[in-house]
């Protein structure tokens, strides 16, 4: 509950993620979250993330949470439809886990199974809502539940969209479907989110800004071409590719992002993309030094 | 865009008898925009035989024909009007001409009277009909007029000989050096023949009633011409004062010109503007040294001891009243004097047929019924100049196509002939504006001739004729009046495919959602046809069918080596294309050549095929060239796709690259 | 209209092994329209296939046809495959799947069907339609999130959304389109859509108007 506490708390509140693995061994993704063991309010499991199969999501949380971590549990409307999503999240609300992120999830051709159907029967709104219904004690046709969940639903939203009313009468839409929380794309113009977050605020929204570690100016542009939602702008990639040493500049960068958007919103949610034993180093320039509980 | 269009449009249905302006004008109505269409390709013996089937004189028109398709062209309110007439010359020049057999003789024998344009022509249709035809000519040849009327530097023995001799070999005979009324009588030519055929043109030269017209070196321009046509001397004197303002007295003229006069003079009633002979007869006469004088009405011819010395005049004021009749008026007051040891009339001909026993009109002509052509006596017709006066050789062959008509009808129950004479037909109106705004300006090409001081020493044929590759270019600038799209309506689908790659904007949608194309606009580029799925647009000459049977025989004993080149008519040079056997298909777009055509063509004998010529300057319809680049790439992608993409030649197509000339 | 295009001829070709004597049948209703099937496709199709077969030395032999469509009864029923040992149809898959209703020879499809589409001009066609059966275009404002929408989803722009275009890099997002379009129709309203009833295409398989008008099942 560490992640709803901070939330409802108003703590600052600071969330990464980690990858389930494409077979059985967790042992890494458990490392991983090891590294992050005391820093973070809640870790994310992404969802066969940019549609690359791999270890369920829902037995990655078990994982964590067995190990004491409050997981994030990422649910894409692509590979499941709204029977087998109903199924996996009272299925990972038997095992306590209630942190939802409900994603409309990255098109089956972008990634390794390109000739997969895409179900795409819910995406991230109606998830939102199907989500809100089983909280209430029924599921999507109305029937009762026996047992009734308390998810704790979230979504995502991109500030920097373009064009950016669509994303915003979006937003506003899943605000009205039940989402508690936001994390965001990854944003890298204080002033544009800063006026983003005034109209979130407006509506009484809780967003955690995303922050993706660069490492280098050409995983910036890799990053740029092939990853949907993201666009990292070309003074960043400047600032890359002029560094000796592009590592510690990425975190100078992530750092200095994250004590800008301190004042402005709620909290962050750093995406370390496999370099998760920097995302201490981010948090400590950032001077988010305080453990968690 | 319009989509739907309820004022009237021409279209080419089947029913529908659309004629092109030219084919409109020409009195016997030759199918124009398909000899051009052939000669464009290059295929001159389809073009001649295109010309055959309503003139069987095309070496002859080719050359002095006086041309009124011309005028109809629809070119004309863009550049100039296409060199119909001398496109049929080049067809006569450079085609074979068909061997023609006569019909199955159906037991009836005529006589024609006269071997002349009209007498030629009804021999012909009379021998294809299959009678028994005999000409009867008063001079030693064939050809009336056309021999012995028009100098040789108009048109050559061997031009019109060719055409007498393709007419002849239907098996016709001619009794030369015969005069009927003379030699022999009507009544005899009656009893031999069940019909007997009048078309004896005006023989007689008229000359002016005034003083001194009898004189000694006073001559009358028919027996001058003839005489000159024969090769004989004529011994004319230094100065030649010729009266008359058409293009018989532009012929004395020049002939005087070439006989040895130094100085020729013509002396006509008209003005410039009025007179009669074609402008460019007037020029090249003028340009040969004959000097005109107009508006002047001769009142005698001057005479001394030593004979002729000049012909007296007074000055024209008018020739023509307010009901456009002849009626000139003089001034009196106003005289001149052209001196000359020689005068020549060219002042208009006059039947000579008195001696037939037939009734004849006031003026003289033979009198027939205008329906019938049938003359006062039974069984015998008369058409031509005899019997309407003097007309253009084209009338007096139309002339004898009617007379035959008539006698088919009369003898041979066939009243069809003359029906189909006499069908009505639509014609295409000017070039509307958004066509002329797609079709470029092209000058006509001109003819090379020889030079006119080289041209007055001889009677050397002045006119040298297309090549074949300026007339295939010339004949590209036809628009294709007419033989442009049509719709077989069972088979559309109702795509648009066309309406969306017409250059013109020829198809359109009618109430209803069926399609028509309009004739006006069509430009007969062929791109519908070629894309259309459902192939329910055909054009003239344009067919599949007809494209594989010239690829059939283009590729007749192919080797193992053989490419076969489909080559755009549009541009004279094209890539080299190496290889050991390289046979070449012209076509007026490589749109022509279908998928399915280009395939086939690989397996009846080509082991390679290749498209050229395809180039962008020399195209002559808007955006058809994206059209062929498609075309070619699907059949590169077909071939590859089955493993023999090494059986196309794709070519750079850029004449820069050129090597041969074609 | 159902626009279909040619499958690769390597891929026909393999269907085909083995037949020795095949009938093309072309179709000129949309088949022909979308420039893939009609008299003329025939004819280009049956000279590649006798190409390529006379250039591997087989005999096998090809003839062609076409009838007026290939999903009605009548024009299906009238044709003669005595003497065929296999039919290629050159139409939709329903002609391909009538004409094998009607027949005990194997019918092979020589296209794919691709969508329910619009003409752009020339030869080029636009997807609109999916044949969902329980249409939204009321309110999106005729832009098919089912069609245009890569992941078909009804409240968008998913996350994937890059200046306007589609995650999938191919065409512009459909939900920026419907978003600007109701904008412009002052029918934007931000409810949130429900899921969509996917039961209405699965529960029919056929579709008879006799009687059957106002009990639409869905």
């Amino acid at each position: 509950m560490s992640l709803r506490e901070a939330i409802e708390a108003g703590r600052f509140a600071v969330t990464s993620e980690v990858g389930p693995p494409k077979g059985i061994d967790v042992s890494e993704m458990m490392e991983t979250a090891e590294m992050l063991r005391g820093r973070v309010d809640a870790l994310n499991v992404t969802d066969n993330q940019a549609a690359v199969m791999r270890l369920s999501t829902i037995a990655a949380c078990v994982h964590l949470k067995l190990a004491g971590f409050d997981p994030v549990l990422q649910v894409t409307g692509r590979d499941r439809n709204r029977i087998g999503i109903q199924s996996d999240l009272l299925g990972a609300a038997s095992f306590g886990i209630t942190n939802v992120l409900a994603l409309t999830g990255d098109h089956v051709m972008v990634g390794d199974h390109r000739e997969a159907k895409a179900v795409f029967d819910l995406e991230s709104v109606q998830i939102l809502q199907a989500i809100a219904g089983l909280n209430e004690g029924h599921d999507m046709t109305g029937n009762e539940l026996h047992g009734v969940p308390d998810f704790f639903a979230g979504a995502v939203v991109t500030p920097d969209s373009k064009p950016l009313a669509p994303q915003l009468a979006k937003f506003e839409k899943k605000i009205a479907a039940g989402a508690r929380y936001f994390q965001t794309q990854a944003v890298y113009d204080i002033d544009s989110f800063a006026g983003f977050m005034e109209f979130a605020r407006a509506r009484d929204a809780k967003v955690l800004a995303g922050i993706v570690v660069l490492r280098s100016a050409r995983m910036a542009r890799f990053m740029n071409a092939n990853i949907p939602g993201i666009a990292v702008p070309e003074a960043v990639i400047r600032e890359l590719d002029g560094s000796s040493d592009p590592e510690t500049t990425g975190i100078e960068i992530a750092a200095r992002f994250i004590t800008q958007a301190r004042d402005l919103c709620e909290g962050v949610h750093i995406m370390a993309v496999g370099a998760e034993r920097l995302v201490p180093r981010v948090l400590d320039a950032a001077g988010l030094t305080e453990v968690v509980a | 865009m319009d989509t739907t269009k309820t004022d009237k449009i021409t279209e080419l249905t089947d029913g529908a008898r659309v004629f092109a302006p030219c084919r409109a004008k020409c009195p016997v109505h030759i199918d124009v925009p398909g000899y051009l269409g052939a000669i464009g390709e290059g295929r001159f013996t389809d073009a001649l035989e295109i010309v055959l089937e309503r003139n069987p004189l095309p070496s002859v028109c080719g050359r002095v024909c006086l041309r009124p398709c011309e005028e109809g062209c629809r070119r004309c309110n863009l550049d100039e009007p296409v060199a119909i007439a001398q496109l049929k010359r080049a067809a006569a020049d450079y085609g074979s001409y068909p061997t023609v057999k006569p019909g199955p003789s159906i037991g009836l024998s005529a006589g024609i009277v006269g071997g002349g344009p009209a007498g030629l022509t009804a021999a012909y249709d009379l021998a294809l009909a299959g009678f028994d035809v005999t000409i009867y000519e008063s001079e030693e040849r064939l050809g009336g007029m056309m021999r012995y009327g028009i100098p040789n530097y108009r048109l050559p023995d061997y031009a019109l000989d060719r055409d007498i001799d393709h007419i002849l070999s239907l098996g016709i005979t001619a009794k030369t050096g015969v005069q009927i009324g003379h030699d022999v009588t009507l009544d005899e030519l009656r009893d031999i023949h069940d019909t007997v055929v009048v078309t004896a043109g005006l023989q007689a030269s008229r000359a002016l009633p005034i003083p001194g017209a009898d004189a000694q070196n006073v001559l009358a321009a028919l027996p001058f011409l003839a005489a000159a046509n024969r090769g004989e001397k004529v011994d004319l004197g230094k100065r030649v004062v010729v009266v008359g303002g058409g293009n018989v007295a532009m012929d004395v003229a020049r002939t005087a010109r070439r006989m040895g006069a130094d100085e020729v003079h013509v002396v006509c009633l008209e003005d410039a503007e009025e007179m009669p002979a074609s402008e460019h007869e007037v020029d090249e006469a003028q340009r040969e040294g004959v000097k005109l004088h107009c508006s002047w009405g001769p009142t005698a011819v001057a005479v001394e001891e030593d004979g002729v010395c000049g012909l007296d005049v007074q000055r024209c004021v008018s020739v023509f009243d307010e009901q456009k009749r002849f009626s000139p008026t003089f001034d009196p007051e106003e005289v001149n004097r052209f001196h000359a040891d020689t005068v020549i009339f060219a002042t208009g001909q006059g039947a000579d047929v008195a001696d037939l026993g037939l009734e004849l009109t006031q003026r003289g002509a033979i009198d027939v019924d205008p329906l019938t052509l049938r003359t006062s006596a039974h069984g015998v017709y008369s058409a031509g100049d005899v019997v309407s006066g003097p007309t253009k050789i084209i009338d007096a062959i139309a002339a004898g196509h009617r007379a035959a008509a008539c006698v088919l009808r009369d003898l041979a129950g066939r009243p069809e002939v003359l029906e189909e004479l006499d069908q009505d037909c639509v014609v295409l109106g000017l070039v509307p504006e958004n066509m002329k705004a797609k079709t470029e300006r092209q000058r006509r090409i001109r003819m090379e001739t020889l030079e006119f001081y080289e041209a007055v020493e001889t009677f050397d044929e002045i006119e040298q004729g297309y090549t074949e590759y300026e007339a295939a270019r010339e004949a590209q600038r036809c628009l294709g009046c007419t033989t442009g799209a049509r719709l077989s309506r069972e088979k559309c689908s109702s795509c648009l495919t066309c309406m969306r790659v017409c250059p013109y904007g020829a198809p359109g949608v009618k109430v209803g959602g069926f399609l028509y194309f309009d004739a006006e606009t069509c430009h007969a580029c062929g791109a519908c046809a070629s894309q259309c799925p459902a192939q329910a647009i055909s054009l003239e000459g344009q067919s599949d069918q007809e494209m594989m049977r010239r690829v059939e025989a283009v590729l007749e004993d192919a080797g193992p080596d053989t490419t076969l080149v489909f080559s755009c008519g549009c541009t004279p040079i094209v890539p080299v294309i190496l290889g050991d056997d390289i046979r070449d298909l012209t076509v007026t777009c490589l749109l022509r050549v279908s998928e399915a055509t280009a395939l086939r063509a690989l397996r009846s004998g080509a082991a390679k095929i290749a498209f050229t010529g395809c180039v962008e300057s020399n195209c002559r319809y808007p955006h058809t060239r994206d059209l062929v680049a498609q075309r070619i790439e699907a059949i590169r992608s077909t071939l590859a796709q089955i493993g023999l993409e090494d059986r196309l030649i794709v070519t750079g197509a850029s004449p820069e690259e050129d090597v041969h000339l074609r | 209209m159902i626009v279909v295009r040619l499958k690769p001829i390597p891929e026909i070709r393999e269907m085909l092994e083995g037949h020795s004597n095949v009938l093309l049948v072309g179709c000129n209703t949309c088949a022909a329209v979308s420039l893939a099937g009609g008299e003329k496709e025939v004819e280009t199709l049956l000279e590649a296939l006798r190409l390529a077969a006379d250039a591997q030395g087989s005999d096998a032999e090809f003839t062609g046809g076409v009838i007026q469509r290939q999903c009605e009864p009548e024009f299906v029923e009238d044709l003669d495959l005595e003497g065929y040992d296999a039919v290629l149809s050159m139409g939709c898959g329903a002609g391909v799947a009538f004409i094998a209703e009607n027949t005990d020879l194997p019918v092979y499809p020589a296209l794919d069907t691709m969508f329910i589409g619009a003409a752009r001009g020339f030869a080029a066609w636009q997807a609109e339609c999916s044949a969902c059966g329980s249409c939204v275009l009321g309110q999106t404002a005729g832009i098919c999130p089912v069609t245009r929408c890569a992941k078909g989803i009804m409240n968008g722009p998913c996350g994937g959304v890059k200046d306007g275009r589609c995650e999938l890099g191919d065409r512009d997002c459909a939900w920026v389109m419907i978003h600007e379009r109701l904008e412009r129709q002052g029918q934007h309203d931000n409810t949130c859509t429900p899921p969509k009833d996917n039961a209405a295409k699965t529960a029919c398989p056929e579709w008879d108007m006799g009687g059957h008008r106002e009990n639409v099942k869905r």
